[in-house]
């Protein structure tokens, strides 16, 4: 063992045929349906290897997904668009009735919180309502479509995909500066309907592409969501890590393929090959951070940095006697970092950087990345004595010279190299860093492409522009798959259940299409439309599968127990961001405010504050902006969003969970954050209603559900603000502390103000303000 | 004005549903509903049959947080005597070490005194005198390996098998097999000391498995889960009107939306919440436990106050349906003044673990409740600054006791330096196999589709300690 570091050995260590009967095995006990995978195609590439010439069977050469995109005849329909024919002719196999069109109500509620993830306002129901044209429904998506709204709720899908977080994770889980500039980067390209092709070469090759653009090379932020540990004694280690998250991630969100599996060994199931998902690899094997990606023009550039020498000079003292504090720590924490590395690894650090092959200029970059994190500050804070003391001072005195300073440049992160020589890529055995095999070039799927990749040298020789040739191929409208995985999701979002309904595995372990011909039609529209993301909303959305009513039927039920061919629209329980910006908005606290720094809104009472920090500001309104702008701190997503199956951001999510528990009642129901929420809406209801308890119930239900209540809700309403102001009243007369509005009504009594609250309290927790039908 | 419903539950007053709820039996009858409504597949809670009988209903996982070292509490290495102050022979190697070049100082004797305890004559070391009574009910496993080098990832991997986070944890996966025993209770629950625990939340993260499985850290004032109080603007009549105000409007919502079990399940949701909110402060309330008991746990020393506490809570718990329980103490990453702080952290856990054992024994419970002692790594046979020792994956102690465990027995060794596994090495992944199938599950057919790969705890490894089986 010697030398070999320990951290290296994998797990991955049975032999393949085990695994292969193991899962089986595993499949077989679960019920699962192996009709697809137990076949020739289980024991995938150890038979396939014995075929003369190919790697794979003749099972996962003809796999649906690998086929070109063909455009099907829409078949004739007796209503709505293409959509509608090919759900209709489905349906009509199996016997079943499309389902009637759901009431305007319902399905303005349901576009709103689709595409905004927020209930409509009041007036929104009211003006369409009032409109009774054919065309009011395009007319609510459009408007809809065109507002800020759109794409803050649409970025959230996106950032799940990109295992979006504003931090480095591990232990220490520091902030990582400037990572919201990718989230208001979506954000924006959602709002422009950015065409998805241009989107997926920004998010891949945005920096060799687009060099002036400073949201292009933002794009690239994509492949710099990893977890990244600052605290890594073995850099190779550490960057092989790096490297085998972005293969895994590039190849389930663009290709719809669980790449990840072949990093051991070839793909158990689908025709990927070990060689495949190293060959992926390659063409990140040169990519470097980039954290500094300027947002300024020029000549802002300019102005700035004559304001930084005037800080410069007139600090130049006090900086000089602080560093001569510093000066011995910081050098003796570089040498620390420098001696905890391998030897071969201190070697070429102690080399000047013209000598240092590309690779170690990669590896130096990360060491110096990690040297951020023992910043001035923290050397600061291990002074003692004296030495602490005059440096405060000295910090003091600093201060007084902020006038002086300019603000902190606006950059960005994402994604760069360091010339067009890239270090050479290995398979490597059990994907131990430590354990190369044969040598490959970039080069795609075998199955579609075996050569190796063509590329040269981009950016006058600075890139190798090796992610430019995948780029390209990963936006081809040749290739079966981005297209096909991309209008998956936008329906798995729609609907709640991808026509896939494993929307990033499209292999043979997946499911099949439910709608094959729909899949390829709609992923063929797409690209004949620019791959325009707003053209397929629209398609979609006004389609009369999508207008049908969530209501059940025993008929179709029972031809169709899971909804699979849509014969009813899918209700669907709101996200938790949804629920929580659906509170904030009915409680008229919403915070419209888009883009920028993410914010801290407090947690519960109770909750221990994260490493890495929570700072919550002191204004209210600042804490209530919407979800996608709450910090996404990776080891402690925010409890309320994490409780509501908001995903872990160490991988990418396809697919959320929903679950329903009681530490998700406990939060709707005890904390301070929905009470408050309550509050407001309470406070809105009284505004509009005054103290008439029956206008009262009116605005509420009006106001949380976009609806009057039927003559029961009254009834069951009335009798419960009756009661419960009276069971209050004790509690009001012995001066206890109640939750009222911020203002009511003169002619209310505080336990009435209060039953108002509990009233409003209640319908935030209820299932239909939770529940989009 | 109600309106009759298809749903047994709805058709019952709230408060009826509570009163029966009272002991087990509620949970026995949800699970039954449950499965008479299809509602199972949205109950992620429900109980499940294991794969095989359990010996142990439930674990107790004393977590040495930092790093023990197995050469100065479980596993005595006289050779360090011979050696003392030289460095490892060449033989040894120089293994990469957490920090840079430690394998290259000279060998650390023990400090301590060692005898032989109980029928099974066990070695222990003096720092462990309270431990060293309940041998014979100990499988101390001198062999275990694992694969990270630092705290963050080793932790980690001690309680997810990957270095790396993102899996679930144990205890997540031992939900997931088998659901919840008592719904009033969180089923897998994290009790802390005052030292932060590296990495945090991921160490009891739900992984790709579905958030319900997700640990719940007990905070250790005031109510112990977030949200659990009833906040003090609101009276407890106030809140049971709203709640009835809730369960009236779900159910006319739901006589709208037949046959929607989400609908029902949400319903249901609310009344477990509020369950809970009866049941979990009685769960923690330890003033409901005797003097003799608390002194036991050393309740009434300083320095084994709060691990007591933690370790009579973790009775508690466990006695109540729980099913995990992590208790984490310590602090020990000893890389300088091993003295010092072994002494002062097996000072903390060494009463509040033996009252553990004892306690359970004395109520019947040892024979069904697994407990663990280890830490995510052990220490090297070489110093750190003189006095200290580095982390150590590559031979390490752990051990277990009670249900299904062979105690009074060693297994497995390292060399003779105590650097590394020499007779049968098992790796976390093995650990990890035998505490499922003491749980009742194989690691082999605890699976959960996720990305195109059925995923299981021990990724693709783990091989059951069979020495460890009763």
């Amino acid at each position: 063992m010697g030398n070999v570091d320990s951290m290296s050995v994998r797990d991955c260590s049975e032999p393949a045929l085990v695994e292969v009967q193991l899962m089986c095995k595993r499949f077989g006990s679960l019920g699962f349906c192996l009709v697809i995978a137990a076949g020739p195609t289980g024991l995938s590439a150890a038979t396939a290897k014995a075929r003369a010439d190919s790697p794979f069977t003749e099972h996962q050469e003809s796999h649906w997904a690998f086929q070109p995109v063909t455009t099907p005849a829409v078949p004739d329909a007796p209503r709505g668009n293409a959509i509608d024919a090919f759900v209709a002719e489905r349906l009509g196999e199996r016997g079943i009735a499309p389902g009637p069109r759901a009431d305007k109500v319902t399905l303005i509620r349901r576009a709103t919180f689709d595409l905004h993830g927020l209930p409509p306002t009041p007036e929104e129901v009211r003006a369409f309502l009032a409109d009774e044209s054919p065309s009011a429904f395009a007319r609510a998506v459009d408007r809809l479509l065109s507002s800020p709204r759109y794409g803050e709720r649409w970025a959230r899908h996106w950032l799940d995909l990109a295992r979006y977080a504003e931090s480095e994770g591990f232990k220490s889980d520091e902030t990582r500066p400037n990572a919201w500039r990718y989230r208001d980067y979506v954000i924006d390209s959602l709002n422009a309907d950015k065409p998805y092709d241009r989107f997926v070469l920004e998010q891949i090759a945005g920096d060799e592409l687009w060099p002036g653009s400073a949201a292009a090379r933002i794009g690239t932020g994509f492949n710099r969501h990893y977890a990244d540990e600052s605290n890594a004694a073995i850099l190779v280690q550490r960057r092989q890590e790096i490297l085998l998250d972005i293969t895994d991630t590039v190849g389930a969100v663009f290709l719809g393929l669980t790449y990840g599996c072949a990093k051991c060994h070839d793909h158990k199931f689908d025709p990927i090959l070990q060689a495949d998902y190293y060959r992926l690899q390659a063409f990140f094997t040169n990519v470097a951070t980039d954290d500094e990606i300027h947002l300024m023009s020029p000549e802002q550039r300019e102005e700035r940095r004559r304001r930084q020498a005037e800080w410069e000079l007139a600090t130049r003292d006090i900086r000089a006697q602080m560093d001569a504090l510093l000066d011995e720590k910081r050098a003796e924490a570089y040498q620390t970092q420098v001696n905890r590395r391998s030897p071969e690894t201190q070697e070429a650090f102690g080399k000047p950087e013209s000598e240092r092959t590309m690779y170690e200029r990669l590896l130096f970059q990360q060491h110096m990345w990690q040297m951020r994190y023992h910043n001035d500050a923290k050397l600061a804070n291990a002074l003692v004595d004296e030495a602490k003391e005059r440096f405060r001072a000295l910090e003091a005195q600093l201060a007084e010279f902020d006038h002086l300073k300019p603000e902190e440049l606006p950059v960005g992160i994402g994604i760069r190299e360091m010339g067009a020589e890239a270090p050479k890529t290995h398979i490597l055995s059990l994907a131990n860093y430590a354990a190369p095999l044969n040598e490959v070039e970039p080069g795609f799927l075998t199955l579609l492409d075996p050569e190796p990749a063509t590329y040269s040298p981009a950016l006058g020789g600075r890139s190798s522009g090796r992610r430019t040739a995948l780029a390209k191929w990963l936006a081809n409208p040749v290739n079966p798959l981005p297209a096909r995985v991309m209008v998956n999701r936008l329906w798995h979002y729609h609907f709640g259940q991808g026509i896939v309904r494993t929307p990033s595995d499209f292999g043979l372990m997946g499911e099949r299409p439910t709608h094959p011909q729909l899949l390829d039609w709609l992923a063929s529209e797409f690209m004949r439309h620019g791959w325009s993301l707003k053209h397929l909303h629209r398609l979609i959305m006004l389609s009369e599968t999508y207008r049908q009513t969530s209501s059940f039927r025993e008929d179709a039920a029972e031809a169709d127990p899971f909804n699979r061919l849509l014969w009813r629209f899918p209700p669907q329980r709101l996200e938790g961001e949804v629920i929580r910006d659906s509170m904030l908005s009915v409680a008229g606290r919403l915070n419209n405010q888009v883009g920028g720094p993410s914010v801290y809104p407090a947690l519960p009472e109770g909750a221990a504050e994260p490493r890495g920090g929570w700072d919550v500001p002191e204004q209210q309104h600042e804490q209530d902006r919407r979800s996608v702008y709450v910090f996404v701190r990776r080891n402690s997503r925010y409890p309320m969003l994490e409780s509501f199956d908001m995903p872990d951001t160490h991988e990418s999510c396809a697919r959320r969970a929903t679950t329903t528990t009681a530490p998700q009642a406990l939060a709707l129901l005890n904390s301070e954050h929905t009470l408050g929420w309550a509050r407001g809406l309470a406070r809105r209801v009284l505004e509009e209603a005054g103290a008439d308890r029956n206008r009262q119930i009116q605005a509420g239900f009006q106001l949380a559900y976009s609806r009057a209540p039927d003559a029961w809700e009254k009834d069951t309403a009335l009798t419960f603000l009756d009661t419960q102001s009276k069971i209050i009243a004790g509690r009001a007369a012995a001066g206890e502390a109640l939750y009222v509005p911020d203002t009511f009504p003169e002619a209310m009594s505080l336990e009435e103000a209060a039953a108002v609250v509990d009233f409003c309290h209640m319908l935030l927790n209820s299932n239909e303000f939770v529940y989009m039908n | 004005m109600r309106k009759k419903t298809s749903d047994p539950l709805a058709a019952r007053t709230r408060r009826a549903f509570l009163a029966q709820a009272g002991g087990g039996l509620g949970a026995l009858a949800l699970a039954a509903l449950h499965a008479d409504t299809g509602l199972a597949a949205s109950d992620a809670l429900a109980q499940k049959r294991p794969h095989h009988e359990p010996t142990a209903k439930s674990v107790i996982w004393c977590f040495m947080e930092g790093g023990p070292s197995h050469m100065d509490t479980f596993d005595p290495k006289p050779a360090l005597e011979k050696y003392a102050g030289q460095p490892m022979p060449e033989s040894y190697g120089r293994p990469l070490t957490a920090m840079p070049g430690t394998a290259h100082n000279t060998l650390m004797p023990s400090q301590r005194k060692w005898a032989r305890h109980g029928d099974s004559g066990l070695w222990v070391s003096d720092w462990y005198p309270h431990v060293a009574r309940h041998v014979d009910d100990l499988a101390v496993i001198r062999s275990c390996t694992a694969d990270g080098l630092n705290h963050v990832g080793s932790v980690c991997q001690m309680n997810t098998g990957s270095i790396l986070a993102g899996r679930p944890s144990m205890g997540a996966w031992v939900t997931y097999g088998l659901g919840s025993a008592n719904r009033n209770l969180p089923t897998y629950v994290i009790l802390n000391d005052e030292v932060r625990i590296n990495g945090d939340s991921k160490n009891w993260s739900a992984g790709f498995l579905p958030a319900a499985y997700q640990g719940t850290l007990f905070k250790q004032e005031g109510a112990p889960i977030l949200n659990l109080e009833t906040p003090g603007g609101v009276g407890p009549g106030q809140q049971r009107g709203k709640l009835d105000l809730l369960a009236a409007l779900n159910r006319h919502h739901a006589d709208k939306h037949p046959q929607e079990t989400e609908l029902d399940a949400r319903l249901q949701s609310y009344e477990l919440a509020y369950r809970m909110q009866a049941h979990a402060p009685e769960a923690v309330d330890i003033t409901q436990e005797s003097e003799a008991t608390k002194k036991l746990y050393g309740m009434d020393e300083e320095r084994t106050a709060l691990y007591g506490r933690n370790l009579l809570l973790a009775r508690r718990l466990v006695e109540r349906g729980v099913r995990f329980v992590q208790a984490y103490c310590g602090g020990w990453d000893a890389h300088r003044k091993i003295e010092e702080n072994h002494t002062k952290w097996c000072g903390v856990s060494d009463k509040p673990i033996a009252g553990l054992l004892a306690d359970l024994k004395s109520r019947g419970m040892l024979d069904e409740t697994l407990v663990i002692w280890g830490g995510e790594f052990g220490r090297t046979p070489f110093n750190e600054q003189g006095d200290g020792r580095d982390h150590n994956p590559w031979g390490f102690t752990i051990w277990m006791a009670g249900g299904g465990v062979k105690g009074g027995q060693t297994i497995g060794t390292t060399d003779e330096l105590g650097l590394r596994a020499e007779q049968s090495p098992y790796h976390v992944h093995d650990i990890h196999a035998t505490i499922l199938h003491l749980a009742g599950l194989n690691h082999l057919d605890l699976t959960y589709f996720h990305n195109g790969r059925s995923e299981r705890a021990t990724i693709n490894g783990g091989k059951l300690i069979n020495e460890v089986l009763a």
